[in-house]
């Protein structure tokens, strides 16, 4: 273990900063489906994914600019989220066995973006890449910026809504009681169907950033499953500025980790949490 | 207003009601008195569309109701204070109270109907945005009024209003019950406190064993020694 | 010797034949691979199938057993297959020091449980990688020999895993059908409702999960041998757990061969896509049957063909138990009516939820032969009652004495063993086990705790007073509400308690069942039980309580006999409001 300088340390926050964010933002339509609906939706990773290598592949093979497919992506996402939601409706299944159907769920669609981008490591070169911003002695790269700002915006923006306005509370009150709910006029399937979508579009422009910020290969899907999954119980299932919080500091904690050991020593720090928070607030998490 | 005709409802394979019938016209205020596993709470869950009617029909203001999934009640002009309350805990008592006038037609008119809701019960004034779980029984059972209210009924339905409560607390609610009756909204009140039902209501039913045993006016009721028998097991000497 | 397990033993035989027949060396690593995953998924369902705790830390155990092996034999030169049970041993040690910790914790379960475990195998793969039992560089065992078990070395490691393989059927076979196994399968359907009828839930969770990490540990040493790299990033990942996950889910986890199954059968499929140059389209179709499974067939291959053989055979079974009338269940203890001796006694009782006084100092005491009915209205406090002594829930505060001994504060299963039973106002059966299973569970852990033949024949006489003879082989989705209800009644009747409490057996009923439920509450006091019962059909009450005592506000507020307590002003008040006191 060696100090490292000051400046180090501040840039290595930084990124960790950076990189919870994209935590966050993956993990919030996680935490929205599992908090509200009571499903573990695996999936969610899948569609992340997809929607990196689909925006990767409109922005290198047809020129389209990446910023423009968070126009194209998350509608067509929504689409795709209500539908698998609609059919797994159909079946009453419990929590856990979401859990396992939407695990082959993203082992399919891992596949399938296998078949088709193959198993190599994809990078998204575009000149976002090379402009950052400089604060002091601090850089502060562009894509890793955009996603912040698009996971802190989009964060506050479903908060509010969730507080104040109608549909909000609508959402918040069937998860409490569905029967209830239903007989205050709540239509329980139909809010199903508009939240999936909606949990869907929030991983499409998960998966924009991340094809923005990191290099791409099939084989990282399941990677990110675990700390994610950590930020989105720290944070609060339903909750939607409490992953964002939660995976800043994950972020912070594993990168500080990172600077002062080693950067294996890194996944120990989400895991860690993830467990003592089980053992010790379990009440917190799930029902 | 509210025509109930022969329904059963079954849980599973079991009977819970056996061909039961009512009516409530409007503006009535009609009571449903019985023992514990009568019944009463499978009735009124029934016509609020909580619960599936294997036969029979439920009407109201016209409209057959019967076959209509649970979230086009409210729209039809039926409101629920269910037992044991059942308010959205964690939320604040505005947001439960704001939830009650979910439905377009209520929203258009949800400054007003509060206004009616804090005059009929000025306490929950104070506590608008406090978490409707940490008010005490008798208050969340104002809030669940409220609620209720808010939606604008053309019937309330109130089940077991006073479980919990005590004494003073019930007297209050029984008299906000009475005014909100007299306002013009038919009400069906399913009751465990037999005597205050009887006081308040011009008709009541008694079930037992999951079904309609007795009706009649309510002042006659009270003196009869079949409810003595019912709830008590006493043969009157 | 029984024949499954001759029949498991004879194919083991069989197959181990199978090097000598001069294969390429490609088909023995392809069937090591099968027996491999064979023993990862059977271990993994002997907790997790058996008892619904699903475990994705699968993974941490069996890389403790590589790790172990691979450090014992490439590192410290130990001989090979002494690593083995090193390995096992050490797997277990873990898993059981784990699970003393999370087990302990009662919402840990379901989803919960299985991120927890899955969070594990990462802290045990970082914590191998960065410490010096890995470092980072790998352990190689080019240098260790291979036993000579077989004619070559995947002979050799074929024929270890093939051991390994029949071990596990053999565990997970015995056990499924064990008292072990059957607490397991009650667990898992309903973990709350097993330990007040006397399953140790705690101590068995931490057998199976023992059992369990063993064989992966097992299953970890000899594939150390086979890869001859062990590395922490291939070994501590999500693969391993999800992949038994899938086996055992498709082969059917309820039974022991399930997994196997399973096994095969991916290992197979996964074969075929790999030798037709298509890994990925293996991968996808892999997917694809965990989802159509999962949908459609819930309870794996075995599990469905089981349900098309019941529901073929069903209409030829009669009561298959016993020909002639059994006889009468024997007394269940010297009946005294209506003695003086106090059976239990509870002082000072108080039980509070979250600011609700359920129970508030209450003092009872029950005589022994007595039936006392318990009464109020809603909310009093009825249920609150039977669940604090039946030691469902923990009390707050007072004492319950039974028989002279306190059973304040102990688990569950202790006060069935000490001869108490209950029913649930909602019947809660085993749903996933028979009718006769459900009673032969309650006489096997309940307070007569006999051994399973006993409790077999005990079952069918149980059944045969409750009227339930012919419906043995049902499930309990079967049943209809008033069946249902006798079959609590049977199952609290069969661990032979003292003291019977019974929670609104009566609502739901029509009135000739009711009729049909008094009789059998007045013939099981008069076979020596004593009863308390929470009812709210009041003909009932009257004609069977000998007295009565009723609760109001968690509040005893009169007791005595019938006849007087109910025209007690108090009474009165509480049950139809003030205006008639």
């Amino acid at each position: 273990m060696s100090w490292p300088s000051l400046n180090l340390l501040g840039q290595a926050i930084l990124s960790g900063i950076f990189i919870g964010g994209l935590y966050g933002l993956i993990g919030l339509g996680l935490g929205l489906t599992w908090g509200l609906l009571r499903q573990i939706n695996l999936a969610h990773f899948g569609f992340v994914f997809l929607a990196a290598y689909l925006s990767y592949q409109m922005a290198t093979e047809w020129g389209i600019d990446p910023l423009a497919t968070l126009l194209v992506l998350p509608p067509l996402f929504f689409l795709a989220g209500a539908g698998m939601q609609w059919l797994l409706a159909r079946f009453e299944i419990t929590p856990f066995n979401s859990l396992l159907v939407t695990f082959g769920i993203t082992v399919v669609i891992e596949s399938i973006i296998q078949g088709i981008w193959t198993a190599d490591f994809r990078r998204l070169e575009t000149h976002y890449n090379d402009q950052k911003f400089t604060l002091g002695n601090f850089y502060l790269p562009v894509p890793e910026l955009l996603t912040l700002l698009l996971s802190v915006a989009i964060a506050v923006l479903i908060w509010a809504a969730m507080r104040y306005t109608d549909l909000g509370k609508a959402l918040r009150a069937m998860a409490q009681d569905g029967p209830i709910a239903a007989a205050f006029g709540i239509n329980e399937k139909g809010m199903s169907l508009m939240l999936a979508g909606v949990c869907a579009a929030l991983a499409a422009v998960a998966g924009i950033c991340l094809a923005l910020t990191f290099t791409l290969a099939p084989s990282q899907i399941f990677a990110w499953v675990g700390v994610v999954f950590a930020a989105v119980m720290l944070g609060g299932l339903g909750s939607a500025l409490g992953p964002l919080v939660a995976g800043v500091i994950i972020g912070v904690s594993e990168a500080v980790t990172m600077a002062v050991t080693a950067p294996s020593w890194a996944p120990i720090v989400s895991f860690s949490l993830l467990i003592a928070m089980l053992l010790l607030r379990p009440d917190k998490v799930g029902r | 207003m509210l025509e109930v005709r022969n329904i059963s409802v079954y849980y599973g394979a079991a009977p819970a009601l056996w061909d039961v019938s009512l009516e409530v016209g409007p503006g009535e205020l009609v009571c449903v008195v019985g023992p514990n596993g009568a019944g009463k709470t499978t009735l009124i869950n029934a016509i609020a569309g909580l619960n599936r009617v294997r036969s029979g029909a439920i009407v109201f203001d016209g409209r057959d109701l019967t076959r209509m999934p649970s979230h086009l009640f409210c729209g039809a002009g039926v409101a629920i204070v269910p037992e044991g309350r059942r308010l959205f805990d964690q939320m604040s008592v505005l947001e439960n109270l704001e939830l009650g006038s979910f439905i377009s037609a209520a929203k258009a008119h949800r400054r007003e109907s509060l206004a009616l809701v804090l005059s009929l019960f000025p306490a929950l004034e104070a506590k608008l945005k406090n978490p409707a779980g940490s008010l005490s029984g008798g208050q969340q059972q104002m809030v669940a009024i409220g609620r209720a209210l808010m939606a604008r009924p053309g019937l309330l339905l109130l089940d077991e209003p006073s479980l919990g409560l005590a004494p003073l607390i019930v007297s209050d609610m029984f008299r906000a019950i009475r005014s909100i009756n007299q306002r013009g909204t038919s009400v069906l009140l399913v009751e465990q406190n037999v005597s205050m039902a009887l006081g308040l209501a011009q008709r009541a039913y008694v079930m037992e064993e999951g079904r309609i045993v007795m009706q009649g006016h309510a002042s006659e009721m009270l003196e009869r020694p079949e409810i003595q028998k019912a709830y008590l097991g006493i043969e009157a000497p | 010797m029984n024949k499954t397990v001759a029949a498991i033993l004879a194919t083991g035989a069989l197959m181990a034949s199978v090097p000598w027949l001069g294969l390429p060396a490609f088909y023995e690593s392809l069937l090591y691979l099968g027996c491999h995953w064979m023993v990862l998924a059977l271990s993994w369902n002997i907790l997790s199938g058996y008892s619904g705790y699903f475990s994705f830390g699968h993974g941490a155990f069996f890389g403790i057993g590589m790790y172990t092996s691979a450090g014992l034999s490439g590192n410290l030169n130990w001989p090979f297959l002494w690593t083995l049970p090193a390995a096992a041993a050490l797997a277990a040690l873990l898993g059981i020091g784990l699970g003393t910790v999370v087990f302990r914790v009662k919402s840990v379960r379901g989803e919960l449980f299985a991120l927890l475990t899955l969070a594990i195998t990462f802290v045990v793969g970082t914590i191998v990688l960065n410490t010096r039992i890995d470092g980072g560089p790998g352990i190689y065992l080019n240098a260790v020999a291979v036993p000579a078990l077989g004619p070559t070395a995947p002979a050799s490691l074929y024929l270890m895993a093939l051991a390994a393989a029949v071990l596990s059927l053999l565990l997970a076979y015995r056990i499924q059908y064990s008292k072990l196994g059957i607490g397991l399968f009650a667990i898992h359907d309903d973990e709350d409702v097993a330990e007040v009828m006397g399953v140790p839930t705690f101590a068995y969770k931490l057998i199976a999960f023992g059992v369990s990490c063993a064989l992966a540990g097992l299953a970890g040493g000899i594939h150390a041998l086979f890869v001859a790299y062990v590395t922490a990033g291939e070994t501590f990942n999500i693969t391993v757990p999800l992949t038994v996950v899938l086996m055992s889910v498709l082969g059917g986890t309820r039974h022991w061969a399930g997994p196997a199954v399973g096994a095969v059968v991916i290992t197979g499929l996964l074969y075929y896509f790999t030798a037709g140059n298509n890994p990925v389209a293996g991968r996808a179709a892999v997917g694809v049957i965990l989802v159509v499974v999962i949908l459609f067939m819930p309870n794996g291959i075995l599990g469905y063909l089981g349900k098309a053989r019941r529901k073929r055979s069903a209409p030829a079974r009669p009561a298959a138990v016993a020909t002639a009338a059994p006889a009468p269940p024997a007394p269940i203890a010297q009946v005294a009516l209506r003695s003086s001796e106090v059976l239990l006694e509870v002082r000072g009782l108080s039980k509070a939820f979250k600011g609700v006084q359920a129970l508030d100092r209450v003092n009872l005491q029950v005589h022994r032969g007595e039936i006392l009915g318990l009464l109020g209205p809603n909310g009093s406090g009825k249920s609150t009652f039977i669940n604090v002594v039946s030691g469902h829930y923990e009390a707050s505060g007072g004492l319950v004495i039974f028989e002279g001994h306190q059973l304040t504060g102990l688990a569950a299963h202790r006060v069935a063993h000490a001869g108490i039973a209950r029913t649930y106002q909602i019947p809660r059966p085993f749903a996933h086990l028979t009718v006769r299973q459900n009673v032969v569970l309650a006489a096997m852990f309940g307070g007569a705790r006999v051994s399973q033949r006993v409790a077999e024949h005990e079952a069918a006489q149980w059944l045969e007073f409750t009227g339930l003879a012919g419906k043995g082989e049902a499930l309990p989705d079967d049943l209809n509400l008033h069946q249902r209800k006798f079959l609590e009644l049977a199952r609290a009747l069969a661990s032979r308690p003292r003291l019977v409490l019974l929670d609104e057996v009566l609502s739901g009923l029509t009135p000739g069942e009711i009729n049909e439920a008094i009789e059998l509450i007045r013939k099981i006091r008069d076979r020596g039980a004593t009863i308390v019962f929470v009812e709210h059909v009041m003909r009932a009450v009257m004609a069977l309580a000998d007295r009565v005592a009723v609760l109001n506000h968690g509040k005893l507020i009169a007791s005595g006999p019938a006849n007087e307590v109910m025209s007690n002003s108090e009474v009165v008040t509480a049950y139809l409001g003030a205006a008639h006191a």
